[in-house]
């Protein structure tokens, strides 16, 4: 069963010169626990794809649908709701909140859905090993390197268990090595069965994938 | 992690940023704590001088402000009459003239002087000697005289002294009078710059070389069980050609008229305070806002709501905003001391009256306006994060 569905999606931004086309026509459904790659120049609206898909934007024309709701028909709360506990975002530029340390930034999502104190402590640990950092649990973003801070926000991202992962270029700030170490930790979250849809230059990352997509000028190609 | 919590972690983080504002909002905020209690501080002041001496109903012979008096015709028997009013528990008699004090070392001074029918417990406290006798026919001329003149004279109870009155309007030649000091005095009423004699109404009849003086103030201490307003009432049936007003009639009166321009002036520059609060705040907030776009996009990604959001940026301002606030009590509370002091040295101020009174409704005023302040300085940030296109916000943060 497919956790997000896009049928024939198009989003056009409004110019000075007319209105522009970053998607156009694009159908995807990424399936329940499956790892998806979208690849392709810089400009082709993979990005836009992504927001669209991650139900932070909405599209001109086409539909949307997340657990088979159509995503349109929902209200900013309900679309507030699906990406706190059914969407996972992954940033390129981490966004990790500068004030909280690597353990409070993670309970940041639980906090907001409500999960008890004891609970989402617990995750926090949980998640904190899983990605390697137990012993950065008390540091600042500032303290940590940029590999560091990408594992938090993918732990971050995973704090209330949801169904898709969506990350932007994950890799796009890192260098080889570490950028290798994500993928390494996107192939254990997609072995535990959590659906990933990423938008990436990175080939490694890409050949991760258990379909990858090429898109060109709003379009998907292959 | 509540919203309040967030926000102090923020205001941590943005450390030079949150002090800068709390100064700001403190400095502005002593401004606005002094106008509130200049607004209300005079009249407190004035009403707590005019209730200090016991008495709480005035009779005067004029109309108006009871400032300008004219003497009451017959107030030695109207006097007795309205002890006998039940609505009444005493009357003083009160009789201001200038007069030329002279001490043994023949050095002078004017000063005022106050006849009373009153022998203890007059608007004054005493700081050395004693009252005015009770008994008018152990001493003649007894006279309690402020610290003041006394410093300035070089007298003490138990001086003798010489007074010479000089009725308003007359060209007077009127003999000296021998007087003994019995106390010296601090005048609730008398100014900074005024020399203040007070003697008993039977010495400044000899004084004026008349049998009988009138009183152009009567004081009148009301039953308890009846109060001011049933006393003013009951005066006005006996005699209603001279004006009562009660302490608080007074005290209205003045703040129609004399203490609207302050109650003004404190007005305005309140409402410049709070804009300036407000501009400082609202500006900090929606700059700091503007840096950090990107994190409030990806927070909205996450699914942090626009609520959360919203709340912890007015938590944000109320940290600010009310942090200033509380160091503006204190601030404000020195400025005002400085200020009252200097405000004191007008002339013809009885030296009791105050500008700067505290008072506990002018900290909540205080506290409401800021608590208004921190709102309306959050608002605009807040509509700015709550229409935030998320996409094109991580879009644009990326590409830039």
């Amino acid at each position: 069963m497919a956790v997000v569905e896009a049928r024939r999606v198009t989003r056009l931004f409004p110019m000075a010169a007319g209105p522009v086309a970053a998607v156009r026509d694009v159908s995807l459904s990424v399936g329940d626990g499956e790892y998806v790659a979208v690849s392709g120049p810089s400009g082709c609206g993979k990005s836009t794809l992504l927001h669209l898909v991650g139900v932070v934007d909405q599209p001109t024309s086409g539909e949307i649908l997340f657990d088979a709701r159509d995503v349109a028909a929902l209200t900013e709360a309900e679309r507030s709701r699906i990406r706190l506990v059914r969407i996972g975002f992954v940033f390129q530029r981490f966004f990790l909140l500068p004030m909280l340390t690597a353990g409070e930034n993670i309970e940041l999502p639980q906090a907001e859905a409500r999960v008890p104190v004891a609970d989402r402590r617990a995750r926090t640990r949980e998640l904190l090993e899983y990605v390697g950092l137990a012993d950065r649990a008390d540091h600042l973003p500032s303290q940590l390197s940029g590999g560091e801070m990408q594992r938090v926000a993918i732990a971050r991202a995973l704090a209330n268990r949801p169904a898709l992962l969506v990350a932007d270029e994950p890799t796009g700030e890192l260098d080889e090595q570490t950028g290798e170490h994500i993928a390494d930790l996107f192939d254990r979250v997609h072995a535990d069965g959590t659906a990933i849809l990423v938008v990436t230059h990175n080939p490694v990352l890409a050949a991760r994938a258990s379909r990858r997509l090429t898109m060109k000028s709003g379009s998907l190609v292959s | 992690m509540t919203s309040l919590w967030l926000a102090w972690r923020t205001t941590k983080r943005y450390r030079v940023r949150a002090v800068l504002a709390v100064i700001g909002v403190a400095v502005i905020g002593a401004l606005l704590f002094d106008m509130l209690l200049l607004s209300r501080g005079l009249l407190a002041s004035f009403a707590d001088l005019l209730n200090s001496g016991g008495f709480d109903v005035r009779i005067v012979g004029s109309e108006g402000l009871p400032i300008v008096r004219l003497p009451i015709a017959g107030s030695t028997r109207l006097a007795a009459e309205l002890r006998a009013l039940p609505e009444v528990r005493d009357v003083v008699l009160i009789r201001i003239e200038r007069a030329t004090l002279w001490s043994n070392e023949r050095t002078s001074r004017t000063v005022t002087l106050v006849g009373t029918t009153q022998t203890s417990g007059g608007p004054y406290t005493i700081v050395r000697g004693d009252d005015l006798p009770r008994d008018s026919s152990s001493d003649r001329c007894p006279l309690l005289v402020s610290r003041r003149l006394a410093a300035s004279l070089g007298v003490e109870p138990g001086s003798s002294v010489q007074i010479s009155v000089s009725p308003e309007g007359v060209r007077s030649a009127l003999p000296p009078v021998a007087c003994r000091v019995t106390g010296v005095v601090n005048f609730f009423f008398a100014s900074t710059g005024e020399h203040s004699v007070a003697t008993t109404m039977t010495a400044l009849q000899e004084a004026l070389s008349v049998g009988a003086v009138d009183a152009d103030l009567m004081l009148v201490a009301s039953q308890p069980a009846a109060g001011p307003a049933a006393a003013v009432r009951a005066i006005q049936r006996v005699r209603p050609d001279l004006r009562a007003y009660s302490n608080e009639d007074v005290v209205a009166l003045f703040n129609q008229n004399g203490f609207a321009y302050f109650r003004q002036i404190s007005f305005v520059l309140s409402s410049l305070t709070m804009v300036f609060a407000f501009l400082l705040v609202a500006t900090l907030l929606t700059v700091s806002v503007n840096q950090r776009l990107g994190e409030i996009a990806a927070l909205r990604a996450l699914g942090i709501s626009r609520g959360r959001i919203a709340s912890i940026l007015l938590w944000e301002s109320a940290l600010l905003v009310g942090g200033g606030a509380l160091l503006a009590l204190p601030l404000g509370g020195l400025l005002a001391l400085g200020l009252d002091q200097l405000l004191r040295q007008m002339p013809g101020l009885p030296e009791r009256l105050h500008f700067f009174v505290f008072q506990w409704r002018a900290v909540a005023t205080h506290a409401a306006l800021f608590g208004v302040t921190a709102a309306a300085a959050a608002a605009y940030p807040m509509w700015l994060t709550a229409r935030l296109p998320i996409a094109a916000t991580l879009r644009r943060e990326v590409v830039g």
